[in-house]
């Protein structure tokens, strides 16, 4: 059974490579809003270094997704934006590296089992500055942004609950 | 002179960029395959305690970490003096053989797929995995991802996630499997075996029994004359875990069969300033530049490479598809890159059957499956045939266990030479007179596809989309066509 058809209604998904720094901001948020939402039965948290079919795969069968990743696309550190797949329309049908992208693989399950993709995928994103240097911290604007957006979502998980 | 760049270059991880030089008429004069990236794992790796290497060197890459995981576990067996357990051995054997199965999946539906399937010179609207599915109905795309899907929950059974397992120590694995797991394995890996089956004929279907795909394949284009290695067992027989390094020169005839942990006796490796990737060569033959031919120490290391240099596969199918290769296409060993394709089929089918062997081994839930290590590390060499060639990961360490020197020779890098003589012969071959249209270059980007190259740096891409710049300069390097693809 794939690992997303499922349980609890809510998913968060920290995406980043751990060790590669500010990469990995996705992964810190998403640890910061587990530590402030410990015991609610209808969250479910998960940290992932992947993309495409195997991201898609980890999404399926819960109705609300937020996704937390970095970006490097306005060259202002630490700027917050949120995306959706509709913003990835048009890129269903570029080539990708060593698997197919996350528009591509979306679009494939909605043919196979559109019932199981989730009815609402919001994706936020910190901008960074791509790099090479190997840490797990990040560093303090990114930080900063970090802490921003985890209050941000945090905000929003409620506003679902309530 | 003009010049025509991809970059970068699609469905490829990581980042990589074609530079094909014209003359002034239009014709190729030479081509480089560029890597512009530094990585630095090697170094960054200094000064860590040696266990954490299965773990760290796992994040090299998102699409091969179970191939770093496990060359690197081997490594650290090396490092610790310590042989683990047979059910252990097997264990690793057997997430590996998942791996392939995931890997050689995802690289012939995804990546090579479409290029046959639609056609090398299909608008690249189609010319993906949707258009494949499209052509092929929605029951055999859901059936890819099934059988990939379920290859990856045999690596999560054993290495505790589906990407980037933790299960490899120094002496064995972290845990044994139980009954209910084996049984699961064993369900698993029989519709593997009929879903290889499956996939080869649909190969034979699609690209066998069309005369030009066959043209295309055995064309001259697409032939790279080099040395080949692989592993093989104590048989000759290809095998992806464990066994000896064997070398085959142009010809066929053995060149070297060696212990991966004598590599260095072999391999050297040749510095350009153009390129961050290194050129490995044969040591006993020397550099002789971007050439093939015996007096080159240009080898590759593919999947084909790898049945090049073997005698044959330790499983029925896999072996009667093996002598079916060699007997159609003529000869042995076989250079055309694009034949590379139907030998990772054939070893699609190997890694299917040898997880049915390994998931009916009465020892496969034995509780055995590690011994502590007692001796003082030092150094190691671990080497796995990853899918897309030899791996080798080499660490020295102090007393007590703090790395000192890593040396990592990655299975795109023992190929890089190869594929940037394959490139240039594709470009020599489909380029003339200056005309240069998408289909033309997909074609010449089949020649390094063919290699399932990867240089990967991160571990994720979200939207992933990788554009394909055709740049055409003139001789003053002024541009005079600029083609982007979305």
């Amino acid at each position: 059974m794939r690992p997303g058809l499922s349980h609890t209604t809510i998913l968060l998904v920290g995406l980043g490579n751990p060790i590669m720094g500010d990469d990995a901001v996705g992964i810190h948020v998403v640890r910061m809003l587990k530590d402030r939402n410990s015991g609610r039965a209808d969250l479910e948290f998960k940290e992932l270094s992947l993309g495409g079919l195997g991201l898609v795969e980890e999404i399926l069968g819960y109705e609300r997704v937020f996704i937390i990743d970095s970006v490097a696309s306005t060259g202002t550190v630490g700027k917050i934006c949120e995306l959706s797949p509709e913003h990835f329309k048009g890129t269903e049908y570029a080539s990708s590296p060593h698997s197919t992208n996350f528009a591509t693989a979306l679009e494939l399950f909605k043919r196979f089992e559109n019932s199981a993709v989730p009815h609402t995928i919001r994706i936020f994103t910190i901008d960074i500055t791509p790099e090479f240097t190997f840490r797990e911290a990040l560093s303090p604007p990114v930080q900063r942004a970090a802490f921003e957006l985890a209050e941000l979502v945090g905000n929003e998980i409620e506003q679902i609950r309530n | 002179m003009k010049t025509v760049t991809i970059n970068p270059v699609t469905r490829l991880e990581g980042h990589g960029k074609i530079s094909i030089f014209l003359n002034d008429e239009g014709n190729v004069e030479n081509a480089y395959f560029q890597v512009p990236e530094l990585r630095g794992f090697e170094k960054f790796c200094e000064g860590r305690p040696v266990e954490e290497m299965p773990d760290i060197t796992s994040r090299i890459c998102g699409v091969c970490p179970e191939a770093h995981h496990i060359a690197s576990t081997k490594a650290l067996d090396q490092v610790f003096h310590v042989e683990p357990p047979p059910a252990a051995k097997k264990l690793r054997e057997l997430l590996y053989s998942a791996f392939f199965i995931a890997d050689h999946i995802t690289h012939f539906y995804i990546l090579a797929g479409p290029d046959f399937v639609m056609g090398p010179s299909a608008p690249k609207a189609e010319r993906n995995i949707l258009g494949v599915i499209g052509k092929v109905g929605l029951e055999v795309g859901s059936s890819v991802i099934k059988h990939r899907s379920d290859a990856l929950d045999v690596i999560a059974m054993i290495g505790g996630k589906r990407i980037h397992p933790s299960c490899g120590v120094p002496g064995g694995v972290s845990k044994p499997i139980t009954e209910d797991e084996r049984a699961r394995i064993e369900s698993i890996a029989k519709s593997e075996v009929e879903f290889a089956k499956f996939t080869m004929k649909l190969f034979d279907d699609i690209v066998l029994k069309n005369k030009d795909y066959v043209n295309l394949i055995t064309s001259d284009n697409y032939a790279t004359e080099t040395y080949c290695m692989g592993t093989v067992d104590e048989q000759s027989h290809v095998n992806f875990y464990d066994g000896k390094i064997r070398v085959v020169d142009p010809e066929g005839h053995e060149f070297a069969k060696f212990p991966a942990a004598d590599y260095q006796q072999y391999i050297s490796e040749h510095v350009e300033p153009w390129t961050y990737l290194k050129f490995p060569y044969l040591k006993k033959i020397g550099w002789k530049g971007l050439v093939g031919g015996k007096d080159s120490g240009v080898y590759k290391a593919t999947p084909l490479a790898r049945l090049n240099v073997s005698e044959g596969m330790a499983t029925p199918t896999a072996q009667a598809e093996y002598k079916r290769l060699y007997e159609t296409l003529g000869q042995k060993p076989v250079h055309s890159t694009l034949a590379t394709h139907w030998a990772r089929l054939v070893e699609l089918v190997y890694a299917s059957e040898r997880l049915v062997q390994l998931s009916q081994d009465p020892d496969i839930t034995n509780p055995n499956v590690r011994n502590i290590p007692t001796q003082t590390p030092d150094e190691g060499v671990g080497a796995v045939e990853a899918p897309r060639g030899t791996l080798f990961h080499h660490y020295k360490t102090d007393a007590k266990g703090m790395v000192t020197n890593v040396n990592l020779i990655v299975a795109t890098t023992n190929n890089h030479a190869a594929i940037s003589m394959s490139i240039k012969q594709a470009a020599e071959g489909f380029i003339k007179k200056g005309e240069v249209s998408d289909g033309i270059l997909n074609m010449v980007e089949m020649a390094f596809r063919a290699y399932d190259p990867c240089y990967a740096c991160a571990t994720h891409t979200l939207p992933g989309q990788m554009p394909l710049d055709i740049k055409i300069y003139n001789r003053n390097r002024a541009i005079l066509h600029n083609i982007r693809r979305p």
